[in-house]
């Protein structure tokens, strides 16, 4: 053989390889999403949904509301926001967004990645105490729910704002801010207050934001979970007509049924598996937990300045703890109290009035599913606060002014007590 | 926050089309039939130059240190050696040994008396290079590196080969300088280039594909799992059989992925670095797993480690059974692997698992040669034992991994 047909035997194929991988990186697509693909997303807790942006935004501009929060949402009993809606036809459909592991910084990448989707929309946020944990964020967990193209999406519209600045900070305290050094150097640029040089910009803008995007596109659509045969299995035993007295004393029932084997009135299964072998080692173990001094209320006001930047009408939930368990763990319902004297305060001082406050139903019949995460009378206790609040999915007028002293430090350790 | 440029070895695709181009003179040199000398050198020397700029300079300083101290040493070593009538004596040899593993045991040993800290004097490929001197010094005492072909200028270029600074192969002085000496002829040439191409592509499969599945979308998955079972008995669960599985197979294709890209640049420079990998999942038992997993160290433990030390007790006749100082030969020598592994309960472990392993293997197969005939050997037996070997190395890598130290005590 000839070494020129030799060489075209060796680069032929090479080079038909790398104009391919060009054509699918960078050449103009869209993706349109399919109906029952987004039903899917929605309901289905999956971490690329929740790190994408493309069946987000469809999403969000179709009837979807986005329900953020962490592990209760994997809660999904008969009365769970996405059965609930879906069996009585409301004219909404949750998009759950958050598991296990998910806090406010999480929250806020993604929530800024849905950018004017969320103009003057609504939203609801189930704020758990126990993301105020004294670190803050789990940077391991973070990395976790870490979204690249979220954060070239980030630095695409990123100004020389407190929210701005503050954001950029707290994603190079982390491993995950420093994952790309381009990236890395970027977002250096905007913790700095400078915008991003000519390289940077066309670097996130061009390539790496580019073949993220197309990424999202491609293959966000893939691999995600299928939630809807349980939720129509948990919708199927819910009452034909939306009645508030019988669905409570349909939840009573539930509940009372399924929380036999131990007397903290949790979940049978998530006793058996999560707690019966551990359960002498948890007694009194909770005695110092302190959720009123954390990062991580500056990262929460992220998520307030996102909502306050589109003005989306957003409705906070703050679930209680399992009162049986409190007791049985030592967890103070005095330092609940004082977190949700802080957060409610940090909420309402700059004009975020739509709170359900359910701190103080920890020991109502069948709220919690388990020990921190709310069920069967506990969703339905939701749904009361929801049900109103999504009539209308325009959202009205807001009166939004974002407090900068909410991302200072002084603010983080501040005693709840001396909040007015 | 540096504003250096700074290339970390095959850290992504973009630094082998850099590094590709940069050698693009060099290979149409060798195509024409001539190796460019100082171009190789000063390709080699700006790459070197980009991995330890910046903040890693601290590490290019702890290089140069480590390359004039080995060269003195190697360079009276072979002095000595290469004199008429030279003494050859043993204590001179391991002084030369001894002397030139100085840095590399400060390094492996700072973080276990500095409470985790790195050592100052430690850089990226500390271990790769000291094996390959090492390796000299050994072949320098038992005169197959001589006079004739021993050369300083072509020994420091060896130590320093910029395709396999970082992670290897290892490859052996003489070995490496026969090719380096002369020019592959251009039908010759063509076929590695061949070779290096579908290696490049294999790698970048291996690498950014495979590796980028199985570590980054999956493990961190099953972890998240096992981590949810935790307070099960030893932590047993599902999720943690997950992470033993993804984590093997991440660990080969990340690192056969990394081999491969070394072994190709090699090629593309005219060098045929020898093969680290050859289907190590296909083992049928965990010696011959050893001879397919990260073969050049294998082999040099093998011949540097194991037979010397068999040799040795045999010559001084110390201790009879040869069943004894075979055992002996694995427990020093997956004990000395563990250890430069790091100083962990789990690389400890992970050294005395396959020290035991290899030790039940010989046993075994000294059992089926007494009773001939009494085992049948057939397609079926023989799968089942490649699916033996298979998961028993699969759980050597749970250990390895060190999750078991996350998932127990932290």
């Amino acid at each position: 053989m000839k070494i020129s047909k030799k060489l075209w035997r060796i680069f032929g194929p090479l080079i038909i390889a790398v104009l391919l991988v060009v054509v699918v990186l960078f050449a103009p697509i869209k993706g349109h999403v399919m109906h029952d693909t987004l039903q899917r997303a929605a309901n289905s807790l999956s971490v690329n949904v929740l790190k994408g942006e493309m069946i987000k935004d469809q999403a969000m501009s179709q009837n979807y509301v986005p329900f953020i929060g962490s592990s209760e949402l994997s809660r999904m009993d008969p009365f769970h926001p996405s059965v609930l809606a879906q069996k009585y036809h409301r004219n909404y459909r949750p998009f759950l967004l958050g598991s296990a592991g998910t806090l406010s910084l999480t929250h806020y990448f993604s929530v800024q990645g849905m950018g004017k989707i969320l103009n003057h929309r609504k939203a609801v946020v189930i704020v758990s105490p126990q993301w105020f944990v004294k670190k803050g964020v789990d940077p391991n967990m973070f990395q976790y729910y870490y979204s690249s193209l979220q954060t070239t999406t980030f630095l695409e519209n990123a100004k020389n704002t407190q929210m701005d600045r503050y954001a950029a900070q707290r994603l190079l305290s982390l491993p995950s801010g420093k994952s790309d050094k381009i990236i890395a150097a970027a977002l250096q640029r905007v913790a700095d207050g400078k915008p991003l040089s000519a390289f940077q910009a066309f670097y996130v803008r061009y390539f790496k934001g580019l073949i993220l995007k197309h990424e999202d596109v491609l293959f966000s659509r893939l691999f995600i979970k299928n939630n809807q045969p349980l939720l129509n299995k948990q919708a199927a035993k819910l009452p034909t007509k939306y009645n508030y007295a019988q669905l409570y004393q349909d939840a009573l029932r539930m509940g009372a049924a399924q929380t036999q084997n131990n007397p903290f009135r949790l979940k049978d299964s998530f006793y058996t598996n999560r707690v019966k072998k551990v359960v002498k080692k948890l007694k009194g173990s909770q005695v110092d937990f302190n959720y009123t001094k954390s990062p991580e209320f500056s990262d929460f006001e992220l998520l307030l300045n996102q909502f306050a930047k589109e003005k989306t009408d957003v409705l906070f939930v703050i679930p209680p703890v399992n009162k049986r368990w409190m007791e049985y763990t030592g967890l103070k319902q005095s330092m609940l109290n004082n977190f949700d004297r802080k957060i409610t305060y940090q909420l309402r001082s700059q004009g975020f009035n739509n709170i359900a406050d359910l701190s103080q139903d920890g020991n109502q019949p069948y709220f919690m599913e388990d020990t921190i995460h709310l069920g069967w009378a506990g969703w339905l206790k939701v749904d009361q606060y929801v049900r109103p609040f999504l009539k209308d999915l325009h959202a009205g007028k807001t009166n939004y002014h974002i407090n900068n002293y909410f991302y200072t430090k002084a603010w983080q350790q501040r005693n709840p007590v001396t909040v007015k | 926050m540096s504003h250096w440029i700074n290339l970390q070895p095959y850290e992504n695709p973009m630094y082998i089309l850099v590094l590709v181009i940069a050698l693009i003179p060099l290979i149409i040199g060798l195509f024409m039939g001539k190796r460019i000398h100082w171009y190789e050198t000063l390709v080699s020397i700006v790459f070197l130059l980009f991995m330890f700029d910046g903040d890693k300079l601290s590490q290019g300083i702890a290089l140069i240190g480590y390359i004039i101290i080995e060269m003195i040493i190697v360079l009276a070593y072979a002095h000595y050696r290469m004199k008429p009538n030279s003494p050859n004596k043993t204590w001179v040899f391991v002084l030369a040994v001894a002397l030139s593993i100085v840095q590399l045991a400060i390094v492996k040993l700072t973080p276990l008396f500095a409470d985790g800290k790195s050592s100052l004097f430690g850089f990226l490929g500390i271990s790769y290079l000291t094996f390959r001197v090492v390796g000299t010094i050994m072949e320098i005492r038992d005169g197959s590196i001589n006079a004739k072909n021993f050369d300083p200028k072509k020994f420091i270029h060896f130590v320093l080969f910029m395709p396999t600074i970082s992670e290897g192969p290892i490859d052996r002085y003489r070995r490496w300088v026969k090719d380096y000496d002369q020019v592959p002829d251009r039908e010759k040439y063509v076929g590695m280039i061949g070779k290096a191409v579908h290696y490049l592509m294999l790698g970048l499969f291996y690498n950014f594909i495979l590796g980028y599945l199985f570590g980054t979308i999956m493990l961190p998955n099953v972890q998240h799992l096992a981590m949810l079972s935790r307070h099960n008995f030893l932590g047993i669960s599902w999720g943690l059989v997950g992470v033993m599985y993804v984590y093997s197979m991440y660990l080969f294709f990340n690192f056969a992925g990394y081999s491969l890209f070394a072994v190709a640049i090699s090629y593309l420079m005219g060098i045929e670095t020898p093969m680290n990998f050859n289907k190590p999942f296909m083992a049928y038992n965990i010696k011959d797993f050893w001879n397919r997993w990260h073969m050049t160290l294998s082999f040099w433990f093998r011949d540097y480690i194991y037979m010397r030390l068999v040799f040795f007790l045999m010559k001084h006749k110390w201790i009879k059974s040869r069943v004894t100082i075979a055992n002996l030969g694995y427990l020093t020598l997956f004990m000395i692997m563990a250890i430069w592994h790091g100083e962990t309960w789990y690389y400890m472990v992970y050294g005395l698992f396959h020290a035991c392993a290899m030790m039940i293997n010989d046993a075994w197969i000294r059992w089926k040669r007494k009773h001939k005939g009494l085992l049948p050997s057939n397609k079926f037996t023989k799968a089942m034992s490649t699916f033996f070997a298979f998961n028993v190395v699969c759980f050597s890598f749970l250990i390895f991994s060190g999750f078991l130290n996350t998932l127990w005590f932290k």
